[in-house]
């Protein structure tokens, strides 16, 4: 029954997507003319940008900003962004705190331009892909985005309250046990917070779908040799 | 049976049961639950079914062979593998750090849940101290033995010859050779090096952030052990109990 509503589901959404896709195609058409090329002197370059730093999976589309929305050029650079590729990386203060000051996209991305900096962070940032292994206090644990953000739930409901957007943060903190976590707790913490048995299974049970051990962590790394593996002695 | 009477058996049939099994059925009835029961009730369910798995592998309550019966009860759901209970047992032992020399270790079983979780088992494993141990009936040189005391599975490595018969006996693959000691090392729940020494744990026990291996004296009423495996409605389970060695390492899932 459920498998059938979310067939259905997704039905639903790709039904809604192509329709979707065809009006904008459509607008996009009788704008610009079908066969006219995408001009990058006027509109920036076609590809997306890929910002590695601070935060790795930050985008930002030109098309989407110019040509959609009708931005110039001189919205931007050089005022708040120089022409040349990754030099708004190299400064220090390019962070998420300095768009709340008003620098950089926080210029538009105030709320009432534009949606505020603070807010739709999957709109310029996607999930990491990569599985995060925890090795403190127990090695080890795995946490997937992909599998997270696929149920819908969006950065908000972990970043920043339950766990900071910084590797290894939650690792540094000495309340980072399973005492925290599990859901009979005082005082809820972390991933305890979701994983009670109402929202996600409960941090009770099943503990080694998180949990893969020094084996599984191994095997991760591609490591063939860890505790007591010491190879070449028989 | 005797071929030669059996030839002169009258035919059953196969319709029916053949009267030597009828006669084992009733043989078995006699031996009722209302026993246990204070003798009120009289039902026709056999002794072993009553005490249902338990029956095989917990020892009858009271009847420990030992002065002091030391036993270990694991809870195998709560292992995340960590492995500091292997560190500490290397540590406190001197157990060298090859991957086929282990005192304890965990074995790990992949499995993909109903709901298609990847979901591991894993297995901690040790020398389970059998009170009828085949590694000490093979021994040539009774360099390893059953300790009366304790009820620990020792060794005597000066007496040790080195010929590993002992490895191949025991079926939970639980010895090693030491080229350290030039002896076959295994598990003796630290006595040498704490439990002899006033500890109460062992170092692998001690170590343990989950409390998945809980070690003790099942003469101890008050001790957890005993209450693990005397709890009648828990199911406790030993690993290859079809040897007949009678292991005193148990299994639980709570």
């Amino acid at each position: 029954m459920k498998r059938r509503t979310n067939n259905f589901l997704a039905l639903l959404c790709i039904l809604t997507l192509s329709t979707l896709l065809i009006t904008a195609n459509n607008a996009l058409s009788t704008d610009q003319g079908s066969n006219e090329k995408y001009d990058e002197d006027t509109y920036g370059p076609a590809e997306r940008i890929e910002f590695h730093h601070p935060a790795k999976q930050t985008f930002f589309d030109h098309p989407v900003h110019t040509l959609a929305l009708g931005l110039e050029c001189d919205s931007c650079h050089d005022g708040l962004f120089e022409m040349e590729a990754g030099a708004a990386e190299a400064n220090d203060d390019f962070n998420m705190k300095s768009l709340a000051e008003g620098k950089y996209c926080g210029a538009c991305h105030d709320g009432t331009t534009a949606f505020d900096a603070n807010s739709n962070c999957g709109s310029c940032h996607t999930a990491p892909e990569d599985t995060i292994y925890f090795t403190k206090p127990v090695t080890a644990v795995i946490f997937d985005h992909t599998s997270h953000s696929g149920l819908g739930i969006g950065c908000e409901e972990c970043h920043s309250e339950l766990f900071k957007m910084k590797i290894g943060d939650a690792e540094t903190k000495a309340d980072f046990t399973m005492k925290y976590i599990y859901h009979d707790a005082k005082e809820v913490k972390y991933c305890g917070v979701c994983h009670n048995g109402e929202i996600a299974f409960p941090s009770t049970s099943r503990c080694n779908v998180c949990h893969i051990g020094v084996k599984g962590y191994n095997r991760a790394k591609g490591k063939t040799t860890g505790n007591g593996e010491d190879a070449g002695h028989h | 049976m005797d071929i030669k009477k059996l030839s002169k058996k009258k035919n059953e049939g196969v319709t029916s049961l053949p009267s030597e099994e009828r006669r084992k059925f009733l043989k078995m009835g006699f031996a009722v639950t209302g026993v246990f029961l204070g003798g009120s009730v009289l039902s026709l369910t056999s002794v072993q079914e009553a005490q249902g798995q338990r029956a095989d592998v917990v020892p009858t309550e009271g009847q420990y062979p030992f002065e002091k019966h030391y036993a270990m009860v694991i809870r195998q759901d709560r292992c995340v593998d960590c492995e500091r209970c292997l560190v500490a047992c290397r540590e406190t032992n001197h157990v060298p750090n090859h991957h086929d020399t282990w005192r304890t270790t965990i074995q790990e079983k992949l499995t993909i849940s109903k709901e298609g979780f990847k979901e591991a088992i894993f297995r901690p494993v040790l020398c389970n101290q059998c009170n009828r141990p085949p590694c000490v009936r093979v021994c040539p040189t009774r360099a390893t033995y059953k300790d009366k005391k304790t009820g620990i599975v020792m060794m005597d490595y000066k007496k040790c010859i080195g010929c590993k018969t002992c490895m191949s006996a025991c079926p939970y693959n639980a010895r090693y050779f030491n080229h350290d000691r030039y002896a076959v090392d295994k598990c003796n729940f630290c006595y040498d090096t704490r439990i002899s020494k006033g500890e109460t744990e062992t170092a692998c026990s001690a170590a343990c952030p989950a409390q998945v291996r809980i070690f003790g004296d099942l003469l101890d009423k008050s001790g957890k052990v005993y209450g693990y495996l005397h709890t009648p409605d828990k199911t406790i389970w030993v690993l290859r109990p079809e040897t007949g060695a009678l292991p005193n390492v148990f299994y639980t899932n709570f």
